[in-house]
């Protein structure tokens, strides 16, 4: 059973050395990921209309505090803290979303993502800090 | 003479920093734990007064509330924090939950927007706090990845936390379940609703802040 770590969320094998020694990053707690879990999360997602999709973009933007015209260009990037299936329905990635190293990323469909960038800017400053 | 008037010095100036500080104390945990009930309590017990609206409908909480200057006493000794409660901490808010208990769509989708925001704003907080209390329900399950996560990263950041393990006085609570999950803490077993065993929880607040 492939076990993720708390922390960084990297995903260990059954069997390897970090579950017994700890993770790279050094933390020691890990999440048991059934793998039907994780192929659960592969399956096909909802063939969403327009109206759901504009929707969606403004839920983002009401949970950034930015208007939509304000937005730059979408970015993508292969990673997500919150996924956002349809509207009204979320996903959190709480081990993302507590690890401070990582940018805060919106997925709102498949391969659009918006990043919270001031967060994500004020993250990189604390992070100079320590 | 002069070692004395070096000690009221001291004392003078330390008394002064401890009132600047104001110290911060998170209500933390899933939702629908107690954490505004318990909120509630403290605000009644020492200001005679209510923090914020509680329900049995999951995330009634979707922004930060914070009470400022809460003083508690106990055997002598005075505590003073600013208390902040937060919306619970889910991974996945579903709309149709609330539906269920006849909340109208839109309304529904807004809350779940709301308290998606809500989860985010608890996470970006935590590292405001001093002290944290993680308020879980005893009747169910602790074993769940929020709560694990939000001890394993407590942990992490050398934040004290003090775990309560709330609804004792309903026939399912089982607190022991809650000591056995997570061993390296302090359990304090409360009914926030009913007032149970809260002579208890603050004395662990001044240990806690000790």
């Amino acid at each position: 059973m492939p076990h993720r770590c708390v922390r960084c969320s990297k995903i260990h094998d059954d069997g390897s050395a970090q579950i017994l020694k700890g993770c790279d990053c050094g933390c020691k707690l890990f999440f048991f990921i059934k793998k039907s879990a994780l192929e659960k999360k592969e399956e096909p997602k909802l063939d969403l209309s327009e109206k759901e999709k504009d929707q969606i973009e403004n839920d983002v933007c009401d949970i950034i505090g930015m208007n939509k015209e304000d937005l730059e260009h979408p970015v993508i990037l292969d990673l997500e803290t919150v996924n956002i299936l349809q509207p009204g329905k979320f996903e959190v990635d709480l081990v993302r979303l507590f690890n401070k190293k990582n940018p805060l990323v919106y997925k709102l469909e498949d391969g659009k993502y918006m990043i919270d960038l001031a967060e994500s800017f004020k993250r990189e400053k604390e992070k100079k800090e320590e | 003479m002069i070692t004395i008037m070096q000690k009221l010095f001291k004392r003078f100036f330390t008394d002064l920093f401890k009132k600047r500080k104001n110290l911060k104390m998170g209500l933390y945990g899933p939702p629908n734990g107690g954490k505004t009930t318990l909120a509630n309590k403290i605000c009644v017990d020492w200001l005679g007064e209510e923090m914020g609206s509680v329900s049995n409908v999951a995330h009634e909480t979707r922004e930060i509330q914070i009470k400022e200057q809460v003083i508690i006493k106990s055997n002598g000794k005075e505590l003073a924090f600013n208390l902040v409660d937060t919306p619970g901490i889910a991974t996945k808010i579903d709309y149709e939950e609330f539906l269920k208990v006849g909340i109208k769509e839109k309304e529904a989708k807004a809350r779940a927007r709301e308290a998606t925001k809500g989860v985010i704003d608890s996470i970006k907080w935590l590292d405001d706090m001093d002290v944290v209390i993680i308020v879980l329900d005893s009747t169910k399950d602790p074993y769940t990845q929020v709560n694990i996560t939000i001890v394993g990263n407590l942990q992490a950041r050398d934040i004290p936390v003090l775990l309560v393990a709330n609804k004792i006085d309903l026939r399912k609570s089982d607190i022991k379940k809650i000591q056995s999950a997570f061993p390296q803490y302090e359990v304090v077993g409360i009914s926030a609703k009913q007032g149970n065993n809260m002579d208890d929880f603050y004395e662990s607040l001044f240990k806690l802040t000790r």
